[in-house]
């Protein structure tokens, strides 16, 4: 590449699989008493030799491969859409013909893996060197190109110019029927590198694909191993039956539908069309009056209620008055522990022991024996989830516990 | 004057480079032969003897501190030519490294490819090398231990790269090129002759036949403007 000295990110044939094995059935085809029948195309006066019929080409990939005519043919066509074979007499149209039309083979120098990326100095070379031959005649999109590669590089437009004409007169020094073939070469591998408008480009590869190390794997005990204990294990997941997760999700849309800012437009105003910020103001996470809208949100579940910060100083409100307010406490300090940094576990562990767990606490917790014991071990070794088990307990404690909910709603 | 011979040495190694990616055009293919490698060999020898001599020249031109700022500018764009002259010499050598190993002149795992490309490129290395032609004097396993020597000479000729770049020190976007847009369209040396030999194979039947019918329609004018001739004599 005339970018840099270092080749591209790692080795490009492993990153683009299907084209080492694209170069193997090109080989495979050029084996003397196995491969394609050639034939000697035939130009007014020259005679150029290494010709092939796409009818050939799809009759041998059938013997070979044991295939039917139809994946054959899809099989030709990938291979001279990237540009392993070129047709003699359509050079535009990269399509297999199965019948008469000449195709001939793409030298190794110009496969896509040798050459991959296509640098964009090479590019500037072949448009010069096209418009020398054609008198300044390009295509479209070429003169587009062009005149794009001019404004890029024109600082070593000086080189583009010298190669241009110095591969010309070096050219002029070979045969006139290898002449035309290498022409023919490097078109076809400009048209499948920089593909006119239109056709898509079959060097594209999606995202999720470029970092795809595509190794072998290889069969044997540790993989089959592996591929038991993954079964297993996706076996013994739990599943929830279609119909009752659909049920669940059609609830959850129909009840939040009138909530959705986008689906049910928003009051008073879109502070993004209408440049005024009221409903953030009005929906701000700690204001004094909430909209009856949120109220309204509140009803739909228990966990709705305690992630809204007023409705959970409501409910705070409510314990206050029935006298079990230091659960939510609790809860708000698990939940602190679980969010916050990794630094402040021990010393938050040991606050929450001190305040809630320990007997004769001055906000003792009301939690199961069989769960505390459990909860005592852990704090041996505190982590950030260690107070997990009497969280959930004490969440279940208030979700059934005095029905807020039904009381107010 | 340094800067002509410095002009004439890059233009010896650009022609130089062109020919070498002419070769390395047909290795691996059905014109890949001793011969040819023998050719590549000779070619980017040549190229790399010309480009330590350029480089020695245009960094001592560069490094002179007592140089006027249009003779800098001048030795700067004839830099930033240089150095991508390298830049393509080079990869072409990665590249011929890369398919010589993958097809091997003897003992042929694999078997050559088939192009259609068949002649010698002997012309090509001749003018590389500026001589009248090419004597090819090679021992029978020439491109095993030409291909060691290769990938000696593609990590000297980065390690040369790489030095450049440290010692001297031009911003390729400063350099303004001589040449614009379309600049290889006026050249008279190049464009004319080049035009003429036109290298789509379809467009080459029409024209001769073009040709043909022009030959043939002059010639008849000839002969008739001859019995013209002839009959005002004889009467």
């Amino acid at each position: 590449m005339a970018a840099g000295p270092a080749p591209p990110g790692g080795c490009p044939s492993a990153q683009r699989p299907h084209l080492s094995k694209m170069e193997r059935v090109v080989v495979s085809m050029q084996d003397p008493d196995q491969g394609v029948k050639m034939r000697s195309q035939r130009l007014l006066i020259t005679v150029i030799p290494h010709a092939v019929a796409g009818s050939d080409i799809v009759e041998w990939l059938i013997q070979k491969y044991c295939i039917s005519e139809e994946e054959a043919l899809h099989l030709g066509t990938l291979l001279v859409r990237h540009g392993y074979l070129y047709p003699l007499r359509d050079p535009l149209s990269l399509l297999l013909q199965p019948d008469d039309t000449p195709y001939r083979f793409q030298t190794p120098y110009f496969w896509t893996s040798t050459q991959w990326p296509a640098a964009e100095l090479d590019y500037a070379i072949y448009l010069a060197k096209k418009n020398i031959r054609k008198q300044g005649a390009l295509v479209d999109h070429e003169k587009e190109h062009y005149n794009q590669l001019h404004r890029k590089i024109s600082h070593t437009w000086d080189l583009v110019v010298m190669q241009a004409r110095e591969q010309l007169r070096a050219a002029k020094q070979r045969r006139k029927g290898d002449r035309l073939v290498i022409a023919c070469q490097e078109q076809t591998f400009w048209l499948v590198h920089r593909p006119p408008p239109g056709v898509p480009s079959v060097l594209e590869q999606g995202p999720e694909r470029g970092s795809c190390t595509a190794r072998r794997v290889q069969m044997n005990m540790d993989f089959y191993r592996r591929e038991i204990e993954y079964c297993r294990k996706a076996l013994g997941r739990t599943r929830v039956k279609s119909s009752v997760c659909l049920e669940a999700y059609l609830k959850f849309s129909s009840q939040h539908g009138p909530h959705d800012p986008i689906m049910s437009g928003c009051l008073p105003s879109n502070p993004w069309i209408a440049d005024s910020d009221t409903y953030w103001v009005v929906n701000a996470p700690s204001v004094a009056a909430p909209t009856k809208l949120r109220v309204d949100r509140w009803g739909f579940s228990f966990r709705e209620l305690l992630e809204d910060p007023v409705g959970r100083a409501h409910f705070m409100e409510f314990l206050r008055k029935e006298f079990s307010a230091e659960n939510l406490s609790f809860w708000e300090a698990c939940e602190e522990l679980r969010h916050g940094g990794q630094a402040q576990v021990p010393a938050l562990v040991d606050a929450v022991y001190e305040q809630f767990l320990a007997p004769g606490a001055a906000r003792w917790v009301n939690i199961d024996s069989h769960t505390m014991e459990r909860t005592l071990e852990g704090l041996r070794r505190p982590h950030r989830y260690v107070l997990d088990d009497a969280q959930l307990h004490i969440y279940m404690l208030m979700k059934k516990g005095p029905r807020y909910i039904v009381v107010y709603f | 004057m340094a800067r002509e011979e410095c002009k004439a040495l890059l233009d010896a190694l650009n022609k130089a480079t062109a020919c070498y990616h002419h070769l390395v055009l047909t290795v691996g293919s059905s014109a890949d032969s001793q011969n040819l490698r023998e050719e590549l060999q000779k070619t980017r020898q040549k190229a790399q003897e010309l480009a330590v001599a350029a480089r020695a020249q245009l960094t001592a031109a560069l490094r002179d501190r007592g140089l006027g700022a249009e003779e800098r500018a001048e030795f700067e764009r004839l830099w930033v030519a240089f150095s991508g002259c390298l830049d393509l010499l080079e990869a072409d050598m990665r590249r011929a490294l890369a398919l010589g190993t993958a097809f091997p002149l003897h003992a042929p795992r694999r078997p050559l490819v088939h192009t259609g490309v068949t002649g010698g490129a002997a012309g090509i290395a001749a003018r590389a090398l500026s001589v009248r032609s090419l004597r090819h004097e090679a021992e029978r396993d020439f491109d095993v231990n030409d291909l060691r020597e290769l990938e000696r000479e593609v990590l000297q000729v980065g390690e040369m790269i790489h030095d450049m770049e440290m010692k001297v020190n031009v911003p390729r976007w400063t350099v303004q090129a001589r040449q614009a847009a379309g600049a290889e369209l006026l050249s008279g040396a190049g464009a004319s002759s080049v035009g003429g030999v036109s290298t789509e194979g379809r467009r080459r039947p029409c024209d001769l036949s073009k040709a043909l019918a022009a030959a043939v329609f002059s010639a008849v004018l000839l002969v008739a403007v001859a019995l013209a001739v002839c009959v005002a004599k004889l009467s």
